[in-house]
């Protein structure tokens, strides 16, 4: 019995592995998806008006009215937040909370990116005098009123004082000194810079704060005020300002924020904002846990990347979420040389004076540039979603510079400029003039897939070339240590995030001096003027580009320095990814914004009942 | 032999002995057996599906295997990739084609391999990962490493653990006293915590196979505390045997009495703990890949290779991509087996059956 039994199982076994090798040629079928209707343009309505009622001045959203009642859902990745205190948020998630609770003066127009009146009533600018109308009626959460002693205190206390995050205390300061802050009465203030300063509007959108519940705290100092409003404390103390109170919080699950009754938005019909009574985010550890999350309806919003929108584009038509295509992404991603020419303190050349020949000769950086394969990228990496990026200026920004085009990869140009630097290729092995090979190093990041197959092909395209390219993806901390204090590196895959509305901010990357010039950064208190030509040209023109007013003064300077980058190539960019969002129907008062995003005006979207279920 | 004999009449065990040296004998010949070679890679055939190898064709007539191209084409308003075949052409698949130059066993240059298509055609019989390159050449070229690597960290592992529990069980009193706590100091290290902190401090000019070499290396310093201490039970109750009073009286050297007379008692042990310690290692390099730890691209390894499926439409829709997974479990399974079963025959009472 059991000698058949095996016989038996092992006829199967040969059946199976005959059958597998057996195969009829079938034509293959492929389904045909057809899209359903196509992107519309909805706009965002009007700016916002500012009404009086019962001498209550509200700000009147133009949106239309919506539904009162509901929820929703959203994601955040990562751990959840690290505190609630607008003034000390170091990571994105804790910013974006703290901000629903805190609102600023004045906030940036969703499409157009101008500034425009939040917590203000509105403002008038005469040179470099910044007046701030306040609202007069409007109450913090536990009933105080909103003052300009609650504006004051914000600047003078903890911005100006240094407590907590103090990149906008660098931002105001002009020329080494803060603008003058001066109280004209209980809803007007003052601002006076030392002269006149493009970027420092955008500094008013500052999350204000209440006086009375913050300076016991901010009294005692650095460390006091870092603890302070950290998530344990109870949401019920907490006096905030915004369209959103902190409900809950429960450690590596959720966050929950409910209406503020007396929010100082209306709608058209008059009545108080939010109309969602409750805003939840989930806190998932990472993407996949955040699809699945949206795939069993728990969440409302997701945003796709890679091989995930066709996924999420098939399925749309007959499903509860649309998806919007909201453009190129804003951060960026590149491939970094060191141009450095600097020796370390005991003496050790950081780059060997050999590849200092090789990075600093432009015509060698050009090669690289033609030869990266910019196409392959996105079509592999980035699954077609995306768009290829040549300049320093995220495709997003209200600043690119249309002019620069780009240019597919070209071999041969490589090759002819290769050839005018010098280097001799020798039976596909590349040599420089003084007869030495050309081998590197190119780091990354290690633990990420795309930048880790980023660079397997950047080190082929470059092997092309005939050089040899040493691919090292290493741990986070220890690349970030080598790009900014001990500079022994090469090349590097790394990416920036930046504002698609103020290229001032890229200042710390582009100036010589700055803190995160990574290709040719100086050590602190760095003396000796050895800067390119075009570095001083950058350097000029960020000081320049701050001191213009107007965006059309503005925009040739802020051209001009992409142009450079784009023709030096210190810095050579591969691609945004494009941000696609799924986003339930249900929710209402969606205006896609390529600045914003989808969710930003939180206290106009509302939730569409749904009467089916 | 007598082992070997025990081996073949267990069925389970001869099953994983069978898998185990299938294993290492397609990774030995893999230059040969494989189509490609690792760095190979096409651009236009990112996460390509297996070719689909046909012996019947359309008009129902059997003939030689076949294949088709690929074609990937892109639709922008779905922003999908899409492979269909080119069904202009058939690529016969013939054995021992013309392809990249290798080395064959690291000394004789040959460029044939076992199998292939003609100049023009592809053929990738598990598909391609994200770069283009061929899953299932990459899983031989990946298995080198991934099989091998466990058994560097051996021969570091057992001797230390053999002389330093077999020096400390023999002399006993307080040497013994010393040498446990320091083992035990040893052990104390949590391993994982060294290994995030040697990540960041190991010099980087390194390749990430030098790299990974000196993480086993370190990772077994640490290891064979544990197997050390066993070891020192073990020679406490052999000293007292009759043959090592007889050694003694002869008037053998200490060392000699260790080495020669009582370590070779353990040997039943020895082999045990070697062949159940090794997929600890395999296990240990995919966890340290997949944490961006171990061996790098663009090199494979059965962990890294794995790390590519961890993405959600990866699993769903690129299931070949977790190949090196089923790889991994079946190499650690076997050696279990294996281990288990030869526990059983050299060390009969422990046998539960």
């Amino acid at each position: 019995m059991k000698r058949v039994l095996f016989w038996i199982a092992v006829i199967l076994i040969f059946g199976l592995c005959l059958k597998g090798c057996v195969k009829k040629d079938i034509p293959e079928k492929y389904s045909e998806n057809i899209l359903s209707g196509n992107i519309e343009n909805i706009l965002y309505p009007d700016k916002n008006k500012n009404v009086e009622i019962n001498g209550v001045e509200y700000l009147q959203s133009q949106a239309p009215v919506g539904k009162f009642g509901g929820q929703i859902v959203v994601s955040a990745i990562g751990e959840g937040p690290k505190t609630f205190n607008p003034c000390n948020t170091k990571d994105a998630t804790s910013a974006s909370m703290a901000g629903l609770l805190y609102d600023g003066l004045l906030t940036t127009e969703p499409v157009t990116g101008e500034v425009i009146p939040l917590l203000a009533k509105s403002f008038e600018i005469r040179g470099n005098e910044y007046v701030i109308y306040l609202r007069k009626g409007i109450k913090w959460t536990d009933g105080t009123p909103i003052t300009a002693e609650d504006v004051i205190y914000t600047y003078k206390d903890i911005v100006y004082a240094g407590l907590g995050n103090t990149a906008t205390r660098d931002a105001m300061m002009i020329k080494g000194k803060l603008p003058e802050l001066l109280k004209l009465d209980d809803y007007t203030i003052k601002f006076i810079t030392p002269e006149p300063f493009a970027p420092f509007l955008r500094q008013l959108t500052y999350p204000i704060v209440p006086k009375h519940y913050f300076k016991p705290y901010s009294d005692k100092g650095d460390s006091v005020f870092n603890a302070f409003l950290n998530p344990d404390t109870p949401p019920k103390q907490i006096v905030s300002s915004g369209a959103f109170k902190l409900k809950e919080y429960v450690p590596a699950q959720r966050v929950v924020f409910e209406r503020n009754s007396d929010y100082y938005k209306v709608n058209l019909d008059n009545k108080k904002l939010p109309y969602l009574d409750k805003l939840i985010y989930l806190i998932v550890g990472d993407t996949n846990n955040e699809i699945l999350k949206f795939e069993a309806g728990e969440i409302d919003v997701l945003s796709l990347r890679g091989s995930n929108v066709a996924r999420y584009k098939i399925k749309e038509a007959n499903s509860n979420y649309k998806i919007y295509n909201l453009g190129a992404d804003n951060g960026t991603l590149f491939l970094v040389i060191n141009l450095g020419n600097r020796k370390n303190k005991e003496g050790k050349w950081n780059v060997s004076p050999i590849k200092q020949n090789w990075f600093r000769n432009r015509d060698f950086r050009t090669a690289v540039d033609w030869a990266v394969d910019r196409d392959g990228m996105i079509k592999n990496i980035a699954q077609g979603v995306a768009e290829p990026l040549f300049t320093a200026e995220g495709l997003s920004s209200i600043y690119l510079n249309k002019e620069i085009k780009g240019h597919p990869k070209d071999k041969n140009v490589s090759k002819a400029s290769l050839e005018k630097a010098g280097f001799k290729l020798d039976n596909g092995i590349l040599y420089d003039n003084k007869g030495n090979r050309v081998e590197f190093d190119l780091y990354t990041n290690a633990g990420s897939i795309d930048r880790e197959s980023i660079g397997v092909m950047i080190k082929q395209d470059l092997e092309e070339l005939g050089m040899k390219v040493n691919f090292k993806p290493i741990e986070f901390n220890s690349l970030v240590n080598k790009l900014s204090n001990t500079q022994d590196w090469d090349m590097a895959i790394m990416g920036l995030t930046g504002s698609p509305l103020e290229p001032h901010d890229g200042k710390n990357v582009w100036m010589s001096n700055g803190p995160l010039h990574l290709f040719n950064q100086r050590p602190q208190n760095y003396q000796k003027d050895d800067r390119f030509d075009w570095e001083i040209e950058l350097d000029n023109i960020f000081e320049e580009g701050a001191l213009k007013l107007s965006y059309k003064d503005r925009k040739p300077i802020y051209d001009k320095y992409q142009t450079i980058i784009y023709n030096e190539k210190p810095i050579i960019y591969l691609y945004s990814p494009i941000r696609i969002t799924a986003i339930r129907k249900k929710i209402q008062n969606i205006f896609p914004s390529k600045l914003s995003g989808l969710l930003y005006n939180i206290d106009e979207i509302y939730v569409e009942k749904e009467e089916d279920k | 032999m007598e082992l070997f004999n025990k081996i073949y009449k267990d069925k389970f065990a001869f099953g994983a002995f069978l898998v185990l040296a299938f294993l290492y004998l397609i990774i030995l010949f893999a230059d040969f057996i494989a189509p490609y070679s690792s760095l190979y890679s096409n651009r236009d055939m990112s996460y390509a599906p297996p070719s689909k190898i046909y012996t019947i064709t359309e008009d129902g007539r059997i003939s030689k295997p076949y294949t088709y191209n690929y074609i990937r084409e892109y639709e922008p308003s779905l922003m999908q990739t899409i492979y269909k075949q080119d069904r202009s052409t058939k690529y016969y698949i013939k054995p021992f084609v013309k392809g990249e130059k290798y080395k064959f066993l690291g000394i004789i240059p040959c460029d044939r391999h076992l199998f292939g298509v003609r100049e023009g055609g592809y053929i990738y019989p598990l598909g391609t990962d994200i770069n283009g390159r061929d899953v299932f050449s990459r899983l031989l070229f990946g298995g080198r490493i991934s099989m091998t690597i466990g058994f560097l960290s051996l021969f570091i592992v057992f001797p230390i653990g053999l002389l330093y529990g077999g020096i400390s069980g023999y002399f006993g009193g307080i040497i013994d006293n010393i040498m446990m706590r320091f083992a035990e100091a040893i052990m104390a290290i949590p391993s994982f915590y060294l290994l995030i902190i040697l990540a960041a401090i190991l010099p980087s000019g390194m390749t990430s196979i030098q790299r990974f070499c000196l993480i086993i290396v370190i990772l077994a310093l640490i290891g064979w505390a544990g197997f050390a201490r066993v070891i020192r039970g073990m020679v406490l109750s052999i000293k007292n045997e009759e043959f090592v009073q007889a050694a003694k009286t002869i008037g053998a050297s200490k060392l000699r009495i260790i080495t020669k007379h009582i370590l070779p008692q353990t040997t039943s042990y020895v082999i045990i703990a070697l062949t159940l310690s090794v997929p600890s290692y395999i296990l240990a390099e995919s966890g340290l890949s997949f944490l961006g730890l171990g061996i790098q691209q663009p090199d494979a390894s059965w962990g890294n290779m794995l790390k590519e499926a961890q993405e959600f439409t990866n699993i769903l829709y690129r299931p070949w991509l977790l190949i090196p997974g089923l790889l991994i479990f079946t190499a650690v399974l076997s050696f279990n087996l294996l281990g288990d079963a030869i526990r059983d025959f050299l060390d009969p009472k422990s046998k539960i059956r």
